[in-house]
């Protein structure tokens, strides 16, 4: 169970908060104008992948406001939150914050306790 | 110690023992070295150890609610325990079961993946049974109530290990403004100080005076806090540990205080002292009771007094042992023989001359080879020489074989591990979170350089105290080893056996067999032996695994790995997880204000979400459910019926742009709605797909009241809220759950216009004054209600909302005016009975979160005209629009005395064989399902693929005995198609 530093109320445990899945995706202004797939796409289709993942946290057992955070999915680490409607931070920000606990390659899995020498 | 002898029974016989013993140190006073019997082979075994890292004396405590599993190592004795002995039949000398090590060629690794294959049906019938009956450990406890409490904890520093290492470490942050939390597994803080002789003294004092005054040191500090009888279990992200206390150590359980606390620890800084385990070495027959580890020997003598056999012979391949070879001889004990696998010159000087001192046989450059004895070691053979092997008698083997950093803490934290040459383990390398190892846990295994190392690690705490102690060392400084996982075998013989998993009986040739059947890879083997599978997680040996497994692929450790140490560190009693959670404080319990009126009148209740409703109300005790629900839906046609709908989900919604937001949340138009107009309304998900329902209260433009079923009423506000704050923040709404402001009954049936009448006099009720769908407000007492003229029973049906304080006196005052009137109280099975003769729908039932409103042929609702509302994109995608989807129909028995089952298979074709060998053409399933007292048969609503298409074929519905019913299509509007009653 890891922290969360809700910008509105400070740090706080997990279990207070609702993950909303990826962030920045913004529901089509005229749906009406645009095909099945491009729809389909918006409803059903969202990145995963293993590394930074911008998503969409709230807080819901606090202060029931949502926010972005930029999570590193391979250690589970939260590396920035912001509110809604503020500018994503450029991905170069966390470029050093990718490597996981035992190094592991950045795509794949890996599950290494023993440092390879 | 005191005198004070405490007695408690084993096996049916009483036993004395002294304050503060465990129930082994108390068994090992006694002279009981036997103490259970294997996993798998029911072989004899006795206690290998003195902690938590125990494979093989797990015993179960009879007055525990028989408590199964207990480590004999840990546990503390209390007058009037009753310890029994584990998996023997009928009992410990003569066991039943142990005819398993003479089969035991055939339960090698891979035994239970290999055998028991076929025939079919023989698994569960016969094999599953009969392993359940002799493998396994201790029976399951009786039932019992949880006193468990769950306690947080939020500190700056959080030292695990209250040893020589935690000790030195809380001491240099003793009177900082550092917030600590000092946790130790034992009952009294200074781990190997008060276990070995390994250090003479400290500071010039001895260790026990030390230990002493560093901790009313630590007490009085103010900003640490001590917690004993307390095992760290579990390291997670963001440093959140879990620890557990044991409240009720040396004491019978109490009736009425927590006998285990569960500490949930969130700290900045973790620093692991939580030193080492001392691990075996493999021989023949290794497993004997009388088989000990060296420190676990020595800790007996000096924890708890208790020598347990005064000439033992002690087995060794490192340094370590001279403290114990000191300790005996210091009693006047005299080892039988001392037996060194490294070269004489290699042996430390320190041990060599206590040897000659006290006339002590040296076998140096020798091993144990195995060892011999029915129900305990009687004679040791050693190898002295490659091809010569000796014996001597003695009872006791004193075993070490190097010693593990306890790493399992630090790898649940995800740090990284490396292997250390010169050790032979594996010891941190890199820390992932905030945490810092010391002492033995860290790899060093040198006091002298102890005090250095603890100043230098936690040098960048602010304000930390500057440590300087002198540590006075008996014996050897430096930790020297010889690498030897397992010794030659001699004899040949079903019963002779080298384990390597004491715990889960795994041999080294399973290991040696895994590796030749293809598992070299150190997961796979661990999952194909089992090795290290037990609870006690290989502690003592799953280092030497690796060692042996190494030694056959002919890799270093390090490239063969090691297996991941999983949370929790020790056995976590499920009291303790669950805590006060249990029965009726699992998850709140919500009651209406209207609870206990329901309770007198006999009501039998149903949990709708954590809601208590009433089901249905007994009229006399006799009376069935059926019986009930039909009497309540008959009467409610015919005169009229109350039900406590208190539990809809209420949420109002504010602000200038209100009417746009309910647009875009429901499926339906609200711009041409009139104010203080109501109207049935539909929510869907992005995907089309129905999500709940309820009536939307418009009040005006700028105000709504929407109601919600009782389960989604959470879900409906967490909905509207992300898409008012995501979505659409610059929109001008606010929204709140008023569900619990509110008590709501419905009252409907024809007579239902005349009780109103009655109850508010003043109110005009007719059609023109008050018509269908339309709501006002009034004052009422003191108070102010809200009617609405709306039905979910298709009769003509009102709902009244009123603050909870004065709906009891409402709802009395209600049935005061309808005693003439046979007014019946209701419950939420009439209720589902009535709205189904309507073709109502409940979501949740009749819809799973793939039926759209088309399927349910709701298409009237959905605002064509809208632009847009949320899943109105999706309602014309291809796969939507799809004219074969499941759609929402009604059936009817063809023959009217048949009941159709809910959830039942809807199929065409008649006959089912038996048994069924094709798969049968699924069409859909019945969704609800009722016997309707008005129209005197079955009614049922099903989703089946083309429904609208099928509307008046004939089609089939299974019964749960294989058989089929002939049904019809009908449209789902069972009673009133015209609403002319509703309307009325």
């Amino acid at each position: 169970m890891f922290i969360i530093n809700c910008p509105y109320c400070g740090e706080r445990d997990q279990s207070e908060f609702s993950n909303g899945g990826e962030a920045h995706v913004a529901r089509p202004k005229d749906p009406e104008q645009i095909n099945d797939r491009e729809w389909s796409e918006y409803v059903f289709v969202r990145a995963n992948p293993k590394g930074i993942y911008y998503e969409r946290w709230v807080h819901t057992h606090g202060c029931k406001k949502w926010f972005n955070a930029v999570r590193n999915t391979s250690t589970d680490k939260i590396l920035k939150v912001y509110k809604l409607g503020e500018a994503p931070p450029s991905i170069k920000e966390f470029k050093n914050t990718l490597k996981s606990p035992s190094g592991e390659p950045e795509v794949g899995s890996g599950n290494f306790t023993v440092k390879k020498t | 110690m005191s005198d004070n002898k405490i007695y408690f029974k084993f096996d049916g016989k009483r036993y004395g023992g002294n304050e503060g013993d465990t129930i082994a140190s108390a068994l090992l006073r006694n002279n009981i070295k036997f103490v259970g019997r294997s996993f798998k082979y029911h072989r004899p075994r006795g206690i290998y150890t003195c902690g938590i890292e125990e494979p093989n004396a797990l015993v179960q405590i009879i007055n525990e609610h028989n408590e199964p599993n207990v480590r004999a190592t840990v546990k503390k004795i209390y007058e009037g325990m009753v310890v029994k002995s584990q998996n023997r039949w009928p009992s410990l000398k003569r066991d039943f079961g142990s005819i398993n090590n003479l089969l035991s060629p055939i339960f090698s690794a891979g035994f239970y993946y290999k055998t028991f294959m076929g025939p079919k049906g023989f698994w569960k019938k016969v094999y599953e049974p009969l392993i359940r009956r002799t493998a396994g450990l201790g029976k399951p406890p009786k039932e019992f109530r949880s006193k468990s409490i769950h306690i947080h904890h939020n500190v700056d520093v959080l030292i695990v290990g209250g040893g020589l290492s935690g000790l030195l470490a809380a001491k240099k942050l003793a009177g900082t403004d550092h917030d600590v939390l000092l946790i130790d597994r034992d009952d009294c803080l200074g781990g190997i100080l008060k276990n070995t002789k390994k250090i003479k003294s400290i500071d010039n004092q001895r260790t026990n005076t030390w230990v002493e005054k560093t901790e009313w040191l630590i007490k009085n500090s103010k900003n640490i806090k001590i917690l004993k009888n307390t095992t760290v279990t579990t390291y997670n992200f963001d440093n959140h540990l879990v620890a557990f206390e044991d409240k009720s150590v040396g004491k019978p359980p109490d009736n009425i205080k927590p006998e285990l606390v569960l500490h949930k620890i969130r700290t900045k800084h973790t620093i692991l002292a939580n030193g080492h385990i001392e691990r075996f070495i493999s021989f023949r027959n290794n497993d004997l009771p009388g088989v000990m580890l060296a420190a676990s020997f020595e800790k007996y003598i000096h924890k708890y007094g208790v020598v347990p056999d005064q000439n033992p012979i002690i087995f060794t391949n490192n340094s370590s042992t001279f403290s114990l070879l000191k300790s005996l001889v210091d009693l006047g004990h005299k080892p039988r023989a001392y037996v060194d696998v490294r070269d004489q010159k290699k042996i430390e000087k320190e041990t060599l001359e206590l040897l000659t001192k006290y006339n002590i046989p040296l076998y140096a450059k020798s091993e144990i080879e195995g060892c011999d004895g029915k129900n305990g070691v009687q004679k040791v053979s050693i190898r002295i020489k490659k091809n010569e092997i000796i014996k001597i008698k003695t009872s006791m083997l004193c075993v070490s074989g190097g010693f593990n950093p306890d790493i399992h803490l630090f790898t649940q934290s995800k740090g990284l591990i490396k292997w250390d040459d010169s050790l032979l383990t594996f010891k941190p390398d890199k820390s992932y979170q905030n945490t810092i190892t010391l002492g033995s846990v860290s790899g060093n295994f040198s006091y002298e350089k102890l005090i250095g190392e603890i100043n230098k690690k936690l040098s960048f705490l602010q304000g930390v105290n500057h440590l300087e102690s002198t540590l006075d060392i008996n014996g050897p400084k430096k930790f020297q080893i010889k690498e030897l996982w397992e010794t030659k075998h001699e004899k040949k013989s079903f019963w002779s056996k080298s384990f390597i998993d004491l715990q889960n009986d795994v041999t080294t040739k399973d290991l040696k067999q895994a590796i030749l059947e293809g598992f070299n890879r150190i997961e796979h083997l661990k999952r194909f032996t089992t090795n290290s599978m037990g609870t006690d997680q290989g502690k003592i040996s799953s280092i030497n695994a690796l060692g042996i497994v190494s030694k056959i692929l002919k890799k270093n450790v390090s490239e063969v790995g090691t297996t991941i140490y999983r949370p929790p560190y020790t056995p976590v009693s499920f009291s303790a997880i669950a805590g006060r959670s249990t029965y009726e404080f699992y998850d709140p319990e919500r009651k209406t204000p209207l609870h206990t009126w329901h309770v007198n009148n006999n009501a039998v209740f149903e949990d709708v979400g954590q809601w208590k409703r009433p089901w249905y109300f007994k009229k006399h005790t006799n009376e069935t459910m059926h019986e009930a629900v039909q009497r309540e839906s008959k009467q409610l046609r015919e005169t009229a019926g109350i039900l406590d709908g208190s539990t809809l989900g209420k949420i109002e919604i504010k602000g200038r742009d209100a009417l746009t937001f309910i647009n875009l949340m429901y499926t339906n138009s609200f711009t041409k709605l009139k104010p203080m107009s109501a109207r049935y309304a539909l929510m869907l998900g992005e995907d089309g797909m129905v999500k709940d329902d309820g009536i939307v209260c418009k009040i005006n433009d700028q105000h709504f009241i929407a109601t919600t079923t009782t389960g989604g009423a959470a879900n409906v506000l967490a909905h509207m809220e992300e898409y008012a704050q995501t979505e659409w923040p610059d929109m001008n709404v606010y929204m709140n759950s008023i569900t619990e402001q509110f008590a709501t009954f419905n009252i409907s049936g024809p007579k239902s216009r005349v009780i109103m009448s009655r109850v508010f006099n003043d109110i005009d009720f007719s059609n023109d004054k008050f018509p269908f769908m339309t709501f006002q407000n009034f004052n009422y007492l003191d108070t102010q209600i809200r009617i609405l003229r709306a039905s979910f029973t298709g009769e003509l049906g009102y709902e009244i909302y009123i603050p909870p304080k004065y709906a009891l006196r409402l709802w009395q005052r209600i049935f005061f005016y309808s005693r003439d009137l046979d007014l019946v109280p209701y419950g939420t099975e009439t209720m589902h009975l009535l709205r189904a003769e309507k073709g109502y729908i409940i979501v949740g039932q009749d819809t799973d979160g793939t039926v759209t409103p088309l399927d349910l042929n709701l298409n009237w609702m959905i605002g064509k005209k809208k632009k847009d509302f949320i899943g109105k994109r999706s309602l014309t995608r291809s796969d939507i629009v799809r004219e074969n989807r499941k759609q929402l129909v009604g059936l009817i028995p063809l023959d009217k005395t048949y009941g159709i089952e809910e959830g039942q298979h809807v199929i065409e074709k008649e006959n089912l064989s038996t048994p069924i060998k094709k798969p049968v053409e699924m069409l859909g399933h019945v969704t609800s399902s009722y016997f309707s007292p008005t129209l005197k048969h079955s009614v049922a609503m099903a989703l089946i693929r083309g429904g609208k298409r099928k509307i008046g074929s004939q089609l089939y519905v299974s019964t749960s005995d294989l058989n089929t019913i002939p049904v019809e299509v009908v449209e789902t509007s069972f009673i009133d198609p015209k609403n002319e009653r509703m309307l009325l």
